[in-house]
């Protein structure tokens, strides 16, 4: 069997460097514009030439991100409305179990570790901060951005609300990056020095049955069932194999649990 | 800039205790006794005592060279020599005057000034006015033309002197000042918490005020005064204005264009935007542009597409609260609480996860 286990589509790669990306621009140009009095703030504006450059970048990655957003969110609905994506990242009653189990076991309460699935509660958590936050920071800044037109269509007020709001949101994204996400994805000790399953896509087998072991359990049990039914119908239907075309196609891998050894 | 402001003022004010002191002692420079007077009076009197004596220059313009000696009594250098400024003229007859006019024997008296006050002079040297002197404009003012010749006191006192100097070549600015809050205060008041124009615009050093690099200065110049705590609660005014300004997009703005490269294309709106320059009024006054009601004609000299509901976005330098803004307050209270909540939480969840694994070696 293959070492290596596809987790994730070239379309979620993208997604993820491209916010990776906009996330750095956005933070680099809207810090000084937050803590505008210090020196550092000074620095950064004065490296990029302009406090009008600075804007025009911000603006630009914001716009940028606010379409990605959009992307995805058009994206995601079509696919699983048409039946190609499954709702992994829908928080459950499981995952606060989960979550109650899990610090148990870190206050050493229990033994019992929790057992998640395609994604855990603490991935779960990063996925709906950055979407719903995403999403406050993309409205607020568009606000920001166009206050007369927000004043014509709404109270005056929500601009400062809306700039309260962007300022917070944007340190509290910032913060959570900084603090939970390269902890996870970089300084943990199971990940040292880096997790590289969102770049490269795959995932070895043996992170795979510790970290997802619910998922990895039923990627077996569904190749179990494909080898069957590939062994009962030899050379009946073609159109009907199922692990064939997985390879070739991660988004549909999706649509299958992403049921993909894949050779290394 | 604003450091220079407060130390001029601090000057002034020990000036004044110092006056009010030794006038109380009956040993200030009206109880004086016996008035100074240049140690060589006498001997150049001998000849501009003569209420005829004149020179004519090239320019045909006639130079009387009668000295009064009344003005001199009481001035600040009533006990130099007159060979102390008149260098050279010790020699009689004295050498010849190489200025073709009136004017350019004063510009070149300067030299005069420098021997004694060269660290003032050197300042004169970053001043608009030199700058417009070296363009080649001899009216550009030089010592003399704002301290006098032969009459100097000291220039602030009393300090309603300054704009009565100022006033002598600027007397549009000068009129609107008078009628400012300030101005007024200043004037009929004899008030010392108020700025004369050399308190904002300097007074040797004076830069060009339309410079956007000095424009940005704006809000920290004002601040100097106006969130001084001991200062403002006089006269019951609010000292949050200036970091009320500078929290807002107006004032990120200004503090920011003013460390990037080259001028900025458009400044944000300044302290003077709203409140005028020499003209500023009470923001309460009856008629005031800053009144809630006509707010929005300010914010259209800048914005002219703005609309009714557009003025609400500022406000007003107040501090929000539940009375003022009470979705910005409950906005910034919100994030206070929630981002230490999920941020702390994230962080002992880390400490307990590389807890447990130590605990499990």
């Amino acid at each position: 069997m293959s070492e290596w286990i596809v987790r994730f589509s070239r379309r979620q790669r993208v997604e993820h460097l491209l916010t990776m990306v906009l996330f750095v621009v956005l933070a680099v140009t809207g810090l000084p514009q937050k803590y505008f009095e210090s020196s550092w703030a000074e620095w950064v504006v004065a490296a990029i030439g302009t406090l009008e450059r600075v804007r025009w970048i911000h603006r630009l990655a914001g716009i940028l991100f606010g379409l990605l957003l959009v992307t995805h969110l058009v994206t995601v609905s079509v696919l699983t409305v048409t039946g190609r994506a499954a709702l992994t990242l829908v928080p459950t009653r499981k995952d606060f179990a989960d979550a109650v189990t899990q610090l148990r076991y870190y206050l050493g309460v229990s033994d019992e570790q929790a057992r998640c699935g395609r994604f855990d509660y603490r991935q779960k958590f990063e996925y709906w901060g950055l979407l719903l936050g995403g999403v406050a920071m993309t409205l607020t800044g568009l606000i920001l951005y166009l206050p007369i037109q927000t004043a014509r269509v709404a109270p005056g007020e929500l601009i400062p609300v809306a700039k309260v709001v962007h300022s917070n949101e944007g340190l509290l994204a910032l913060l959570v990056v900084v603090v939970w996400h390269i902890y996870n994805a970089h300084l943990a000790p199971e990940v040292f020095p880096m997790d590289t399953s969102i770049f490269t896509g795959r995932i070895s087998r043996e992170r795979m049955q510790h970290e997802h072991p619910l998922e990895y359990e039923a990627i077996l049990a569904q190749q179990r069932r494909a080898a069957e039914a590939a062994a009962a119908g030899e050379g009946a239907q073609a159109g009907a194999a199922p692990a064939g075309n997985v390879l070739e196609d991660p988004e549909r891998a999706e649509a299958r649990d992403r049921v993909s050894p894949l050779e290394p | 800039m604003s450091e220079g402001i407060l130390r001029r003022s601090r000057d002034a004010c020990a000036a004044l205790l110092l006056l009010a002191v030794t006038a109380g002692s009956g040993e200030g420079a009206a109880g004086r006794q016996v008035p100074q007077r240049p140690p060589d009076a006498d001997e150049c009197l001998a000849c501009h005592g003569e209420e005829e004596l004149a020179l004519d220059l090239p320019s045909g313009e006639r130079l009387a060279l009668h000295v009064d000696l009344a003005p001199m009594i009481g001035s600040v250098h009533e006990a130099l020599r007159c060979a102390d400024c008149h260098a050279g003229m010790t020699e009689v007859p004295h050498p010849a005057i190489e200025a073709r006019n009136a004017r350019e024997l004063t510009v070149g008296l300067q030299a005069t000034c420098r021997r004694c006050h060269f660290a003032t002079y050197t300042k004169t040297l970053d001043s608009v006015h030199a700058a417009v002197m070296a363009q080649g404009n001899l009216a550009a003012p030089v010592c003399t033309d704002c301290h006098g010749a032969h009459d100097i006191r000291r220039p602030g006192q009393p300090r309603s002197r300054i704009s009565q100097t100022c006033a002598r070549c600027h007397a549009g600015v000068s009129a609107a000042y008078a009628e400012s809050v300030h101005g007024r205060a200043l004037i009929e008041e004899a008030n010392v918490d108020v700025p004369a124009c050399t308190d904002c615009h300097r007074s040797h050093d004076i830069a060009d005020p339309r410079r956007p690099a000095a424009l940005l200065q704006t809000p920290e110049l004002c601040g100097s005064c106006h969130a001084d705590e001991r200062r403002m609660q006089k006269y019951g005014l609010s000292t949050k204005v200036l970091q009320t300004y500078l929290a807002d997009f107006h004032g990120v703005t200004a503090s920011l264009q003013r460390v990037g490269r080259g001028d900025p294309p458009r400044l944000a709106a300044l302290c003077i935007d709203c409140h005028g320059v020499h003209d500023i009024r009470p923001v309460d006054a009856s008629g005031s542009p800053l009144m809630r009601q006509n707010l929005l004609m300010v914010c259209r000299r800048c914005h002219p597409s703005a609309t009714e509901k557009f003025p609400d976005a500022w406000l007003s330098h107040y501090e929000p609260s539940w009375d003022r803004a009470p979705l910005v307050y409950g906005a910034k209270l919100f994030y206070a609480v929630f981002i230490p909540f999920v941020v702390g939480g994230l962080g002992l969840q880390i400490l307990l996860h590389i807890w447990r694994m130590v605990v499990n070696r």
